[in-house]
């Protein structure tokens, strides 16, 4: 095979190998959009929930869609193909946590105040209770995934990397310590 | 119930996933919920999630399946070209590696004999026939000098462009 040869099919995306590497799960546009259709306000939701950020949720979502696609995905469904893209977003978001974060409110990006002024009202009412807002990070992940999304231990553990083991006693101390949060926003 | 759960726990969490919670649960496991403080926190923060969940979803504003489908392909290709550049590049530096040892080895080869070579030069590249003897260095030398920074110029150029 020349080079110039190679080069073409590679710009065309379909060099020997490379192909096989990076198709996830063999999902053509069609397939993406209905998987997408299905798939993207629940992980939307979790994003936003779980950093109590809609604007980074957004940048999020789309990350881990282009990156799910780039990846060589899961074949065992749609199941699984949804497992790993929640897999991706809770990595990406570990990534987040990770950066350092802007000091104060003149670092932060403008666009992150202006563009949500006005559905501030409305996300203000469904945005996550106070009480799931004094949980951690990773409680609130886990919390989600467990109750909203209905994973059980071994496919949170799969999500997160943590051991299936300690799933349950970590799920066990959120949920117990956000049940108390909400009965005391609920009695106040 | 245990330090941990409750050994109801797994069935009261079956209803509230196929959503027969509470109406189509019997009446004696609603009583053990009222009763159990494992189970009755299970009850309340699944529904306040699955609410929260529920609420949040229509929120969520979307980008076009095709341009993230667009983006991807564009990744995957320069993905691609990137790994197929790297045995180019791993050649490029092995045959710079090869140049400069047999540089290095000529350097050292002929370490004697520079002065030598530096005299002889004007008559190797028969400047001889162009300029008398006496002013042969104080052209030589200048012309020498700017087809090199010429070329280093130009070499830089390229690559820049490149």
């Amino acid at each position: 095979m020349s080079w110039e040869s190679t080069i073409s099919n590679a710009l065309a995306g379909k060099a020997a190998g490379l192909v096989v590497d990076a198709a996830p799960a063999a999902m053509d546009n069609e397939e993406f959009a209905a998987f997408y259709a299905r798939s993207a306000r629940p992980l939307w939701a979790y994003l936003a929930r779980v950093s109590r950020d809609p604007a980074l949720a957004d940048d999020l979502t789309q990350e881990s869609y282009v990156r799910f696609l780039c990846a060589t995905g899961p074949e065992e469904g749609e199941v699984a193909a949804r497992r790993y893209l929640f897999k991706i977003a809770t990595n990406l978001l570990r990534d987040h946590w990770r950066r350092p974060q802007p000091a104060s409110l003149e670092e932060m990006p403008e666009d992150r105040f202006a563009a949500r002024c006005g559905t501030a009202q409305t996300e203000t009412q469904v945005m996550l209770g106070p009480a799931l807002a004094q949980m951690r990070p990773r409680d609130r992940q886990l919390l989600w995934l467990a109750y909203a999304e209905g994973y059980s231990h071994r496919e949170i553990a799969e999500v997160t990397g943590l051991g299936t083991a300690s799933i349950r006693l970590l799920l066990f101390r959120a949920r117990r310590k956000m049940a108390q949060l909400l009965r005391k926003e609920g009695g106040a | 119930m245990t330090a941990f759960g409750c050994v109801r726990e797994n069935e009261v969490m079956e209803l509230l996933r196929q959503g027969y919670w509470p109406d189509a649960c019997p009446e004696e496991l609603r009583g053990h919920v009222e009763r159990c403080r494992i189970c009755s926190d299970l009850v309340l923060v699944t529904a306040t999630l699955k609410g929260e969940r529920k609420e949040a979803m229509p929120l969520a504003r979307l980008e076009a399946p095709g341009a993230l489908w667009w983006r991807a392909q564009l990744r995957r290709r320069n993905a691609a070209i990137e790994k197929m550049a790297r045995p180019i590049l791993g050649a490029e530096v092995f045959a710079l590696a090869m140049a400069l040892v047999f540089a290095a080895a000529v350097l050292v080869w002929q370490a004697g004999n520079w002065s030598e070579w530096i005299w002889d030069l004007p008559r190797a590249l028969h400047l001889d026939t162009l300029f008398s003897p006496g002013t042969m260095m104080w052209v030589a030398i200048p012309v020498l000098a700017t087809i090199a920074l010429i070329s280093g110029v130009v070499a830089y150029m390229v690559s820049e462009k490149q």
